[in-house]
């Protein structure tokens, strides 16, 4: 008799357990769900994002309509920036519901802008989301255990095991054969739903092997423990109450730990000085001598030290030149902060190897482009933006063109990041 | 009463004896334990510095030099979420909502600079506040320890001997669950003693007894469920199965459905999709910086009628600061609108994700415990509420200066002539008029009324297990 | 030693740190069946698992037609059929489903008339037996069993108590079977704790006593085993 068939005559039997069967249609109705609500989901932010691209050029457009200087078209207009989700986001929505995926800056201090949240009811974020990441990281583990602790155990107890030996021949086939139709049929149960979201969304099929290539080597890492466990002398419900313990290490207290020790290892400086650094200067420059101002700016944009005399009052490209300062003011604390997150990342990168559900969690997020990085890439992409904005602007102001509305047109636009390539 | 005490004494005398019962209880007493610890140490920590920011930034407001009033209108002020005192045991939404708001003239800013975007990112279950320990993980070692509580007696075939002897299935099963009752009044003593903190801090004792309250009603559900449970089925292994599959369902999968049906059935813009709203209703009003604003010619015709003047020059008070405060209290009402609207939504929410409370324990407790440590939503609400008062009131304080102290004539050529600059600086003395802010969460009163209803749901599941329990005793099978 | 279908040889195992068996030698030939008699804690048990390969010697051997069980697990295990002590096959599956199921995990695919013939065989009532096997009383599972070993056609079969727990009818039955396979040329080993029983159907008795092969007791060409001598040796008293 083939391997196969063996394989197939041990699941259909398998499958007549009432218990190996509901644990089994639960994988599948869960992992649909997670599935089902990750598309919707996604669906949502998409149309937000399409609704907010228009509602953002009807508000600059209507903003511009009405300016009479190049220095008052910029401080009325706003731009939208945003992070669109991948063709993965669906299955891991990892950090979209924390961290701002979408900004509306307009030319003033960045740093007074970019640290907006712009984040969902903070309760539901509390209560987490049943995304496929957490049906895969979470939950996977616990129905391995579930099927798999009571292999030969339940079969002592009943009294067959000797029997079932003894039957078949070699002890060694018949457990490996029950294990492997049992964890195939579960990889199946919650990579079908996967599979199914994948071709609506569109992923790319090297993602979708690579999650489900992840998910299978997850489910064997936990096969194997819950099937050594198994083969111990002792009761079923003794060896699951050991692997729910481990499974509880691994998922909670491990990673609780390694967080707590990450964050007070990396020390990050307070967000509020950024914001309240930028905000003296950019406040103060309207009592200091202006030389003062151009002087800091013109350290900074030594091509405009020719046109940085300001003689009235108020001028717009001295306004600038303070929101400019201000930023550069709070750019060391800025940057440490963004250091110091991107490091706590790194070190949450390499502790999650100490526990594999964790490291899927993060790989998962990581291709989806719904982690950190993810999040602190966009970041950039908003400074960069802005920088453009600025560079567009300041020819304007420091050589005194004659404004003209039309030019308006040449504004940069943003280019959001795309994940997908 | 003395057989049920016996028979509680029997179990324990069997947890000691086990190793693994052993280890797990004190697992997840170190667990609670440094939980606690950390918690309160970082809240505390938190609390504190948070305190001295919100007096720094208070200090550093009035300390500004003489000014335009509208400079300081600009200039702005920030508030802090201080934490209450039981959030060092809960700390509820705080990590996920930021915990400071700049406040300035004619906007309403977000709450920034959130925890959880900052942390280290560790999987799905990292963060373990006490609440989340004892929410999540007590109910396990309560199965652990208790699944066989009945099936063991019923496979060992010492059920039969016991009842024989005369005890009562009821007494029987009572005893039992008065052991697993104490091992859940074990894992409950760190919080009693966070607890006492709490109150040395400052929180009355009916809020802290409500919260106290509900974590010892959430895990007697749990007991009642496992003894029920036990004495339901015919084998160990049949009970530890089903308990940990009831676990899973309701700790950790109906929250979640809960969180997803609450955002698709009241789906929620962001603030940046409802702010195109805000700004298209706004921009038909008139813009509070430009007195010769169309918008104004209404008020101007008022003030000059009310004053009997012939010209905004000729009025007793500055016209522009006048603008600036009816402008400002127009735009506030506006933005209040809208705000209360989208706190509206939150609430909406968050009390659908609220009635998933009747399927799941642990979403009540979530409920009962956050609404009466003052952590939860509705506490938030009022910290945004709090802010906007703070922020509305010294902005229309320097408008008042700004139209009462400062002359018109000067005003207008401001940016023109530096001799009439300097005499709308008006003095710093101004600025000492800001309150002092210090965040306190609803009253105890209206906390522990919240409660009543996450608790009246606690109530409900352990009385429907508490029946089957009875149920179970009346029908026990050998 | 060809000839012989088992044989224990100076067999020892240990079981839970403490020796079960120790220092065991016998044979059973081909075609006769052997009964090994002892109290609870014997070893009786032990020494039909250890010719299935299932309990590694701690010193000596158990053979299966001449080779060792434990070395030769899969080969020793084709030549046998097991019938288990309280045989519980799966209760949510059928009499004829739990038979096929075995069946198969041993390889072997035998058609419905041949598994009713062996159920006919065992005396299973027709009713019973497409239903589900959680009903069956304790004589209804241990027919099965007997039914499933009948179809393994295994020249060697390894009873583990068989006619505990069975009626008296159930049990003349069953010795009436024993005797047609052994006149078939099917050698049986069982174990029991039952002296009247094993006197009637076994040609040869060893007894068993805390691990120890204590003696063997051969039937006469003639007729049966003395039952009287066997009880008192059972007792521990000289025999009368």
């Amino acid at each position: 008799m083939t391997v196969v068939s063996s394989l197939f005559r041990e699941l259909s039997f398998l499958l007549r357990q009432r218990a190996i069967a509901g644990l089994l249609v639960l994988a599948l109705l869960l992992s649909s769900l997670s599935i089902s609500t990750g598309l919707t989901e996604i669906a949502h932010q998409r149309a937000a994002i399409e609704r907010m691209v228009l509602a953002d050029k009807a508000d600059r457009e209507n903003a511009m309509a009405k300016a009479e200087d190049w220095g008052g078209a910029a401080y009325s207009s706003f731009h939208l920036t945003y992070l669109p989700p991948s063709d993965l986001a669906f299955a891991a929505l990892g950090q979209r519901d924390l961290s701002p995926w979408k900004h509306r800056v307009n030319l003033l201090a960045l740093e007074g802008q970019i640290h907006a949240a712009d984040t969902a009811n903070p309760e539901l974020a509390l209560a987490g989301r049943i995304d496929f990441a957490f049906i895969v990281s979470v939950l996977a583990p616990l129905l391995v255990i579930l099927l798999l602790h009571d292999l030969r155990a339940g079969e002592r107890a009943a009294g067959r095991h000797d029997l079932l030996i003894a039957t078949a021949g070699r002890s060694g086939g018949l457990w490996p054969m029950r294990a492997s139709a049992l964890v195939a049929t579960l990889a199946v149960c919650l990579l079908l739903p996967f599979w199914v979201g994948a071709a609506l969304a569109g992923t790319q099929l090297a993602k979708v092997l690579a999650v489900s290539l992840l998910v299978c080597v997850h489910l064997l890492f936990w096969a194997a423990v819950s099937y050594w466990a198994g083969a111990r002398a002792a009761a079923g419900s003794v060896i699951l109450t050991g692997l729910v313990g481990f499974w509880l290490l691994l998922t909670a207290i491990l990673p609780a730990i390694t967080r707590v020790s990450i964050e007070r290892a990396i020390s990050i400086p307070a967000g509020g000085d950024i914001v309240l650094t930028q905000r003296e200067v950019v406040n103060d420059a309207w009592d200091l001598p202006k030389n003062v101002t151009m002087e800091a700016f013109v350290a900074r944009h030594p091509e405009w030290e020719n046109e940085a005399q300001i003689d009235r009052p108020f001028e717009w490209k001295w306004y600038y030149a303070f929101q400019q300062v201000g930023d550069q003011s709070a750019e060391t604390l800025s940057t440490s902060y963004r250091q110091g997150i991107l490091e706590r990342d790194r070190a949450a990168s390499l502790a999650a190897f100490v526990s594999p559900p964790v490291l899927i969690d993060r790989t998962l997020q990581g291709l989806a482009g719904t982690d950190t990085r993810a999040a602190l890439a966009y970041e950039t992409t908003v400074r960069d933006f802005h920088a453009r904005l600025r560079t567009w602007l300041y020819p304007k102001l420091f050589l005194e063109e004659p404004f003209d509305r039309a030019a308006l047109s040449d504004l940069p636009a943003y280019q959001p990041l795309v994940v997908d390539e | 009463m003395r057989t049920i005490l016996l028979v509680a004494a029997d179990e324990w005398r069997f947890w000691r004896r086990s190793r693994l019962a052993m280890l797990a209880l004190g697992l997840l007493l170190v667990l609670v334990a440094a939980s606690a610890t950390l918690t309160a140490l970082r809240v505390a920590n938190e609390a504190e510095a948070r305190a001295l920011l919100q007096s720094e930034a208070e200090e550093t407001y009035r300390s500004q030099p003489d000014r335009h009033p509208h400079r300081m209108v600009h200039y702005g002020h920030y508030v802090f979420r201080t934490p209450p005192p039981l959030a060092m045991i809960d700390p509820g939404v705080d990590p996920v909502t930021g915990q400071s708001i700049f406040l300035e003239g004619h906007r309403q800013n977000a709450a920034m600079f959130a925890d959880a975007k900052t942390g280290a990112t560790a999987g799905q279950l990292a963060d373990m506040s006490p609440a989340v320990v004892l929410s999540l993980f007590a109910p396990l070692l309560l199965i652990a320890m208790g699944y066989s509580v009945m099936t063991r007696e019923r496979e060992n075939g010492t059920l039969g001997p016991l009842l024989a002897q005369g005890v009562s299935p009821l007494t029987l099963i009572a005893g039992k669950g008065l052991a697993l009752a104490s091992v859940a009044g074990l894992t409950l003593l760190p919080l009693v003693l966070t607890a006492a903190v709490a109150i040395s801090k400052g929180e009355t004792l009916a809020a802290t007894a409500v919260f106290l309250g509900s974590f010892s009603l959430y895990l007697l559900v749990w007991c009642a469920l496992i003894i029920a449970v036990s004495s339901l089925s015919a084998r160990r292994a049949s009970s530890l199965t089903i308990l940990v599959v009831v676990w899973i369902l309701l700790v950790l999968i109906v929250p979640r459905i809960a969180a997803n049906v609450a955002a698709s059935v009241a789906p929620a813009q962001g603030k940046i999709e409802a702010d195109f709203a805000v700004l298209n209703e706004l921009r038909s009003m008139g813009d509070g910086h430009n007195a010769a604003d169309p918008a104004f010619e209404q008020l101007k015709a008022n003030l000059l009628l009310q004053y009997d003047v012939a010209s905004v020059e000729d009025l007793p008070v500055n016209f522009r600061g006048i603008v600036a405060e009816t402008a400002e209290a127009d735009l506030t009402a506006v933005l209040n609108r809208f705000a209360e609207e989208r706190m509206a939504t939150e609430v909406r929410q968050v009390s659908l994700l609220r009635s998933f409370g009747w399927i799941s324990p642990a979403l009540a407790l979530r409920e009962a415990s956050m609404t009466s440590a003052g952590t939860g939503v509705e506490a938030h609400h009022k910290f945004l509420r709090d802010a906007e008062a703070v922020r509305f009131d010294f902005v229309q304080g320097l408008n008042r200066v700004h139209a009462e102290q400062l002359a018109y004539a000067d005003d207008i050529k401001r940016s023109s002539d530096p001799e009439a600059e300097r005499r709308t600086r008006v003095s710093s003395e101004n600025w000492k008029v800001l309150e002092d802010f210090h965040f306190v969460p609803p009253p105890s009163d209206t906390r522990v009324e919240g409660a009543l209803a996450p608790l009246a749901r606690l109530g409900a599941w352990f009385a429907l297990l508490f029946g089957l329990v009875l149920f179970s005793a009346r029908g026990l099978k050998l | 030693m060809g000839e012989f279908a088992l044989s224990a040889d100076r067999l020892s195992v240990k079981r839970g740190g403490l020796l079960a068996l120790r220092d065991v030698s016998f044979e059973v030939r081909a075609g006769e069946v052997f009964a090994l008699l002892g109290g609870n804690g014997a070893g009786k048990s032990t020494t039909l698992l250890s010719f299935l390969g299932l309990l590694k010697p701690e010193a000596g051997e158990a053979r299966v037609l001449g080779q060792s069980a434990h070395d030769n697990v899969a080969a020793a295990r084709k030549q046998i059929a097991y019938l288990p002590e309280a045989a519980t096959l799966y209760p949510h599956l059928s009499a004829e489903e739990n038979i096929s199921y075995f069946l198969s995990l041993a390889g072997l695919r035998r058609d419905k008339s041949a598994i009713n013939a062996a159920l006919e065989r065992v005396a299973l009532q027709p009713a019973a037996r497409a239903q589900r096997m959680e009903r069956y009383s304790k004589g209804m599972r241990q027919k099965v069993a007997i039914a499933l070993a009948l179809l393994r056609e295994a020249p060697i079969l390894l009873l583990d108590e068989p006619t505990s727990g069975l009626d008296p009818i159930a049990i003349d039955d069953f010795n009436i079977l024993i005797g047609d396979l052994a006149r078939s040329g099917s050698t049986v080993l069982m174990v029991t704790h039952d002296v009247y029983g094993a006197c009637q159907v076994a040609s040869r008795i060893g007894l068993l006593r805390a691990g120890e092969l204590v003696g063997v007791f051969d039937a006469p060409a003639d007729g049966r085993i003395d039952t009287d001598a066997v009880h008192a040796a059972f007792a521990g008293r000289a025999a009368s």
